[in-house]
């Protein structure tokens, strides 16, 4: 049982050892659909993707910036459902029993199914993102915790010290650094404050920190890798995925990541 | 079990629901705006600022006027209606956007930012933005930039900006999440009034009490006018906050049937409605857990209703609080009986309410045969139908071209 839970750790170790930072990247399930969703999760780990985050569309995704959302609503248009990601993780687990996978969502697709964390866990997830839950709040207290189950929680540049600190408490896998005020894929970098708040929360904990939001070039990328242990990418690799559907033609994105991910190791 | 008037408590619930369901960027500034209203709400130049706003720039205290034609209509109780239409701005919306703005300006916010549905709390937004010289910007789906137009064009005579939402369903759920979007963004400037006892902590509150002005003057002009409390008071509810202002204040008095009308829109059975208190279940949307139409799978369905007010899947968390407990009772009325009633009560009245209002109106046909004529039953008439002409004429099948 708690070998899942340590995948994560397991992983962010490995790195730690060989001094490398983490590359995280976001999907979102079920855009353009389900098999490409796994043919790209694959895809991906072959770029040099060491952790995934897949997101679980909702139609209310308030923290989301318009390429993500659009992904969300035409995932919803498939129909993708909470119950066909956990199939889907299940499927990517047939090949690969290595790479952590993170979903990514809101409260109300969790919160409609009890068992929902349960079946996240037996699927082969290993943690949870859940964006409008506050980092304080335990799932405990909504009924939905899965101790087999990573909890990542965000920090925003607006989060006080005090809040800081509770969320490092509570947190476990790594902490999420939201790198600027916005919606995911905005541009609003500002690298010497998320300098400075990154500094301030490695003193919190002893979980490693990875910035996101906002991320595009491999310059961004190798910028935000000098003042942290990883980075997340995501709008970037949504906007791409959708250029791609009609052809599936996705190799243009695997070299995107790995220009990405040879930046954050140069 | 706690004082239903003590709630939220300091997390921002009540019983089960509201919280702060919000991402991280947004959590400083709830806690800064609730800091910001603790300290303030009980300040005496504080309340006399608000309450001269309320007296010369608004016009309260809102009349309570009998019903005659309407009362010998119905042969039940004596209809009185609360005449918030007579507002500034023709509804009860901006009894709340000039607490608001008092907040923001105390916060030292230079641009205000606003959802609106059928545009009135846009138009109230827009109102209080311009006489302090406040850059505001509105989010309106853009269906509903359509059914209101002439909102719109009062939004932009005012000196806002409106931004169609196209998103989603685009209603007044896609506008609440776009305006959250531009707060997350442009927070450190940006104060947002959010329109509804909705969102997340400490929103449902502080909409609450700056509406609750509404009931505290009932509670006065009812003895005075009728020597007694009301027997029932009937609001319309959408996310709700001319009802919970008009409940709040007698939520104590449990001889007051407290009764809440929703959209049934085409019918309950139809699925296609705006009712989440009778016909959804408890989730969380934009920021608070209430009741909410969704699916089984947690993503919210799509709402209608002839009135672009009450087109929304949520409610604010303290009526589904008020609905567990059984303190209130909320029912609904469908798209044609809110029309009928809005032609029977501008016929026999001379008062043409908002199709919002006419919800309340509706529900008599329901509810009046269960009074007798020495009780008294209060409408809560939350705004005025100059607005929903054309929808009204269109329904009838009229063109005013």
């Amino acid at each position: 049982m708690e070998y899942l839970l340590t995948r994560l750790d397991d992983r962010i170790l490995s790195l730690n050892k060989v001094k490398k930072k983490a590359l995280v990247a976001y999907l979102v399930a079920g855009d353009p659909s389900l098999d490409s969703t796994l043919e790209l999760m694959h895809g991906f780990v072959n770029a040099g993707v060491d952790i995934l985050e897949v997101g679980v569309p909702f139609t209310d995704p308030i923290a989301e910036g318009p390429i993500i959302q659009a992904a969300h609503d035409r995932a919803l248009k498939n129909n993708t459902s909470l119950s066909d990601i956990f199939k889907l993780v299940e499927k990517f687990r047939e090949k690969d029993t290595k790479t952590p996978i993170i979903l990514m969502g809101y409260m109300n697709t969790f919160l409609a199914n009890s068992q929902a964390l349960q079946k996240a866990h037996t699927s082969g997830t290993d943690a949870v993102l859940i964006v409008d839950l506050p980092g304080e709040i335990d799932l405990e207290e909504l009924g939905i915790k899965n101790k087999n189950l990573a909890s990542i929680s965000l920090i925003a540049p607006t989060t006080s010290e005090e809040r800081i600190s509770q969320i490092c408490n509570k947190s476990s896998g790594f902490i999420y650094y939201v790198t600027l005020r916005g919606v995911t894929g905005s541009s609003h970098l500002d690298i010497s404050e998320a300098e400075e708040n990154i500094n301030y929360i490695k003193l919190q904990t002893l979980l490693p920190v990875f910035a996101g939001f906002g991320i595009k070039t491999p310059d961004d990328a190798f910028n935000l890798s000098k003042i942290s242990d990883g980075i997340v990418i995501g709008s970037s690799l949504v906007e791409m995925i959708h250029q791609q559907s009609s052809k599936k033609e996705f190799k243009k994105i695997y070299n995107y990541l790995h220009e990405i991910s040879e930046a954050i190791n140069r | 079990m706690d004082n239903l008037t003590d709630l939220p408590n300091s997390d921002g619930f009540f019983g089960d629901y509201g919280g702060k369901f919000v991402p991280e960027t947004l959590m400083h500034a709830l806690k800064e705006l609730d800091e910001t209203y603790a300290k303030l709400k009980n300040n005496p130049k504080f309340i006399e600022e608000i309450d001269q706003d309320l007296v010369q720039f608004v016009g309260r205290p809102s009349p309570l006027y009998f019903a005659k034609r309407l009362t010998d209509h119905y042969s039940g109780p004596q209809i009185w209606l609360k005449r918030e239409d007579l507002n500034h701005t023709g509804a009860h919306k901006i009894n709340n956007t000039v607490g608001q703005i008092l907040l923001a300006k105390a916060m030292g916010k230079k641009r205000i930012i606003a959802e609106t549905g059928a545009g009135q709390h846009g138009v109230a937004t827009a109102t209080v933005a311009a006489r302090l010289g406040l850059e505001c910007h509105i989010y309106m789906g853009a269906a509903d930039v359509k059914r209101q137009s002439l909102n719109v064009y009062r939004i932009k005579l005012l000196g806002a900006q409106v931004h169609a939402v196209d998103s989603g369903t685009a209603t007044l759920k896609d506008a609440l999440n776009e305006a959250m979007r531009d707060w997350v963004t442009n927070i450190e400037d940006t104060y947002y009034i959010i329109g509804s006892v909705t969102g997340p902590h400490p929103y449902p509150m502080i909409v609450r009490d700056f509406n609750a002005i509404v009931g505290r003057e009932l509670r006065k002009q009812s003895k005075e006018q009728f020597k007694q409390y009301p027997h029932a008071i009937v609001a319309c509810v959408g996310g709700g906050s001319n009802a919970m202002g008009i409940f709040y204040p007698f939520l104590e008095e449990s001889n007051v049937a407290l009764i809440g009308v929703e959209a049934a829109g085409s019918g309950l059975m139809s699925g296609k409605h705006a009712a989440p208190l009778n016909d959804g279940e408890p989730g969380i949307l934009h920021g608070a857990k209430s009741y909410l139409m969704q699916d089984k799978n947690g993503q919210v369905v799509d709402t209608h209703s002839i009135s672009a007010g009450l087109d929304y899947p949520g409610v604010g968390p303290e009526h589904s609080n008020l609905k567990d407990s059984g303190r209130a009772k909320y029912i609904a009325v469908d798209d044609e009986e809110v029309l009928s009633s809005f032609h029977l009560v501008t016929k026999l009245e001379g008062i043409m309410p908002a199709l919002e209002t006419a919800h309340a109106f509706a529900a008599l046909e329901h509810i009046a045969k269960n009074y007798k004529s020495n009780q008294h039953l209060v409408i809560n008439v939350s705004g005025r139908g100059d607005k929903d002409i054309n929808t009204v004429a269109t329904m009838d099948g009229i063109s005013l071209d």
